[in-house]
C-alpha cells in the first residue's frame, strides 16, 4: 500500500453510544422514536424515527365519500380533534361555495375553544409529569374530563365528536348547555391559582424548565414553528387573528407571547391561552342565544354529492398551531387529493431534534412536551 | 401595507415569464409557474417579498395528465397573506429540485412526497424512509397503486383464518361469519 492512500480506520469514539428512546417510553407522546447519540447524559445527535402511527389516512380519504371522511380526520390527532373536522369542512364549503350560517360559526368557535382548553390541560399535564410533577397531570386529566362532559352532551362523542359537517354543525346547542359551560368555564378559572401553586411557579419546574430547550425568534421563523412555540419566542403571531377564519374576527382576544423561548415560556403561554380561550367562550355564550338562524346550510344529498372541481388550503389555529388542510376536488364524489399540513410535522421532527441537540437526555422528553407534538400529525 | 405590498407583489412577479396570477381572496394568491421558473419564484417572494413561512408543499398525482402538481404554499407574516405557487413535473422519471436551501422546513415534506409519490428532489438533505420504514412496495399515495388489490395479491387470508379458527367455528366459537361475506 502507497502511504497517500492510507486512511487510518475509522472506529466510533468510545465515549460515544447510541440510545433508542421510544417508541415505547412515557417520555414520549404517543408512538414516536428517537434514536439519539450521547455522550455520557448530554445528546450529541437526535434522529426522530416515524411512523408507529401510520394509518394512510390521505389514502384512505380517496377511497371514500366527502361526507365519510369527517368520521376520520379527527383520529389524525387525539388530543385536539376539533380543527381537524373543522378545518376538513372550511376546504369543502370553500370549493363548494357554501355559505355556514352565522349561529354555526358561533358554535365551531365555542368548540374550537374547549378543545383548546382541553388540549392545554392536557400538553402541560404531561409536561409536569416528565419533570415528576404527576399531581399536575392528574389535575390536568381530572379538568380536561369535565370539558368532556360537555363535549359528550353538545355532540354525543366525548373525544371524537364528528360534529362539524360541510355546511355546518350536526345539532344545535342543547338547552341550558351555556349556563353548564358557563359554570365549567368558572370553575376552570378558580382552579388556575391552584395550577400556578402547584405547576407554574412551582421551583421544581421553573429550575427544570428555564433555558432548556431554547430558540430564538429567528431560529423559529427559520424552522417553520407555528403556534403557541412561536409565541413564546416573543412573535404576537396568530392564526385566528392574523388569516382570520369563522368569526375570530368578531371577537375580543389578546395573543398572550413569552420572550424566552424555552420550555418555561412555553408552558406560560399556554397557561395564558387559557384565560383566552375562558374569555372567547364567555363571549360566545354572551352573544350566541341572541343569533337566531339555521345551524347549517342545505348540502345536496351527501351519500351522492359531486364536489365541483377546484381546490382549496383553509388554515386553522389548533392547540399546536398551524393546521392547514390543501384539498382537491376532481368534480367526483370523493376526494382527488388531501394533504394534512399538521403543526407537529416541523415541531416533532425537525425542530425537536435541533433542541435536542446539546441538551441533556433527561430533557428530552421535557422538550417534546413542551412542544407539544402530537406524532399521528406526523405519521397521519 | 398589506394592500401595497400586495401590488408591488403582482408587479414582481408579472415580470417573469409564464406566471400564471389568480387572486383568489384578499389575501390568497394562486400562482401558475413553470417548472423551470418555480425557484427563481420562491426566492422572490422570500426575498424581496417577506412570504418567509413555508407552510407546506403538497404533491398532487395527475394521473391523466402523466404529470405530478407540485403546490408550495408560502406565508408572508407581514403582508398577512399566502401565496400558493404551482407547478408540474413530468410524472417519468419524477425529478425535482430541493427548495431546502431557502426554506428549511422543506426538507421534511420533500422526504414525505419522496416516500408517498416517488418524487426524488435534488439536493434535499435526507432522502431515506421515513414513516414506511419496512415498506418495499410502490409509493402507496401514486393514484395507480390500489390499496385493496395490493393487499389481496399480497397477504393471504388463510393467515387470518387458520385451521384452529376454523375447528373453533365449528363448535360455534370464534368469528362466525367468514371474512369474504364481511365486506360485502
Amino acid at each position: 500500500m502507497r502511504p497517500e492512500n492510507y486512511e487510518a480506520r475509522k472506529h466510533p469514539p468510545s465515549n460515544e453510544f447510541e440510545l433508542n428512546f421510544g417508541p415505547n417510553h412515557p417520555g414520549i407522546e404517543g408512538n414516536y422514536a428517537f434514536k439519539v447519540k450521547l455522550n455520557g447524559d448530554e445528546v450529541l445527535e437526535a434522529k426522530a424515527d416515524a411512523g408507529y402511527l401510520h394509518r394512510g389516512f390521505e389514502k384512505l380519504m380517496e377511497g371514500r365519500l366527502w361526507i365519510q371522511n369527517i368520521a376520520l380526520v379527527p383520529r389524525i390527532c387525539v388530543p385536539d380533534p376539533v380543527p381537524m373536522e373543522v378545518c376538513y369542512s372550511l376546504a369543502i364549503e370553500e370549493i363548494a361555495g357554501l355559505e355556514v350560517p352565522e349561529r354555526a360559526q358561533w358554535i365551531r368557535v365555542m368548540q374550537l375553544e374547549m378543545s383548546r382548553l382541553a388540549a392545554h390541560l392536557f400538553a402541560f399535564g404531561g409536561h409536569a409529569a416528565t419533570c415528576g410533577m404527576y399531581t399536575t397531570m392528574f389535575w390536568g386529566v381530572a379538568d380536561r374530563d369535565l370539558i368532556l362532559d360537555r363535549f359528550e352532551e353538545l355532540t354525543g362523542g366525548r373525544v371524537y365528536s364528528i360534529y362539524n359537517i360541510p355546511g355546518g354543525v350536526r345539532r344545535d346547542v342543547p338547552t341550558g348547555f351555556l349556563e353548564r359551560l358557563g359554570s365549567l368555564l368558572d370553575y376552570l378559572e378558580s382552579r388556575l391559582p391552584d395550577y400556578d401553586n402547584l405547576f407554574f411557579t412551582n421551583q421544581i419546574f421553573i429550575r427544570r424548565a428555564r433555558d432548556v430547550g431554547v430558540m430564538s425568534q429567528e431560529q423559529a421563523l427559520k424552522w417553520g414553528v407555528t403556534g403557541p412555540n412561536l409565541r413564546a419566542t416573543g412573535l404576537a403571531f396568530d392564526v385566528r387573528r392574523d388569516d382570520p377564519y369563522l368569526v375570530y374576527d368578531q371577537i375580543d382576544f389578546d395573543i398572550p407571547t413569552e420572550p424566552g423561548g424555552d420550555c418555561l415560556s412555553r408552558n406560560l403561554v399556554r397557561r395564558s391561552e387559557l384565560l383566552q380561550s375562558i374569555r372567547i367562550l364567555r363571549q360566545v355564550i354572551e352573544r350566541l342565544p341572541s343569533i337566531k338562524g339555521p345551524i347549517r346550510c342545505p348540502i345536496p344529498n351527501p351519500l351522492a354529492w359531486n364536489v365541483p372541481v377546484g381546490e382549496s388550503y383553509p388554515r386553522v389555529e389548533s392547540s399546536k398551531g398551524e393546521l392547514a388542510y390543501y384539498v382537491v376536488s376532481n368534480g367526483g364524489d370523493k376526494p382527488y387529493r388531501v394533504h394534512v399540513r399538521g403543526p407537529s410535522s416541523m415541531h416533532a421532527v425537525q425542530v425537536l431534534e435541533k433542541l435536542a441537540v446539546g441538551s441533556r437526555l433527561e430533557d428530552i422528553a421535557q422538550i417534546m412536551f413542551s412542544l407539544d407534538a402530537c406524532p399521528p400529525e406526523v405519521d397521519r | 401595507m398589506t394592500q401595497e405590498l400586495n401590488v408591488w407583489l403582482d408587479k414582481i412577479l408579472g415580470d417573469i415569464e409564464n406566471v400564471k396570477i389568480e387572486r383568489k381572496r384578499s389575501n390568497r394568491l394562486r400562482v401558475d409557474v413553470d417548472a423551470r421558473a418555480l425557484p427563481a419564484v420562491l426566492e422572490l417572494l422570500q426575498g424581496r417579498a417577506s412570504y418567509v413561512h413555508l407552510s407546506a408543499i403538497s404533491c398532487v398525482d395527475r394521473i391523466d395528465d402523466d404529470e405530478f402538481e407540485l403546490v408550495y404554499h408560502v406565508w408572508s407574516y407581514e403582508a398577512r397573506s399566502l401565496v400558493s405557487a404551482h407547478t408540474r413535473i413530468p410524472r417519468d422519471p419524477g425529478v425535482y429540485l430541493s427548495i431546502y436551501d431557502l426554506y428549511v422546513p422543506a426538507a421534511f415534506f420533500e422526504r414525505d412526497i419522496h416516500e408517498m409519490f416517488g418524487v426524488y428532489f435534488e439536493g434535499s438533505p435526507d432522502m431515506g424512509k421515513f414513516i414506511l420504514t419496512e415498506w418495499d412496495g410502490p409509493p402507496p399515495m401514486r393514484k395507480d397503486f390500489d390499496s385493496e388489490k395490493f393487499v389481496n395479491e399480497t397477504f393471504n387470508r388463510e393467515q387470518y383464518h387458520p385451521q384452529w379458527l376454523k375447528d373453533l367455528e365449528k363448535e360455534g366459537g370464534g368469528i362466525t361469519t367468514p371474512a369474504e361475506d364481511a365486506r360485502k
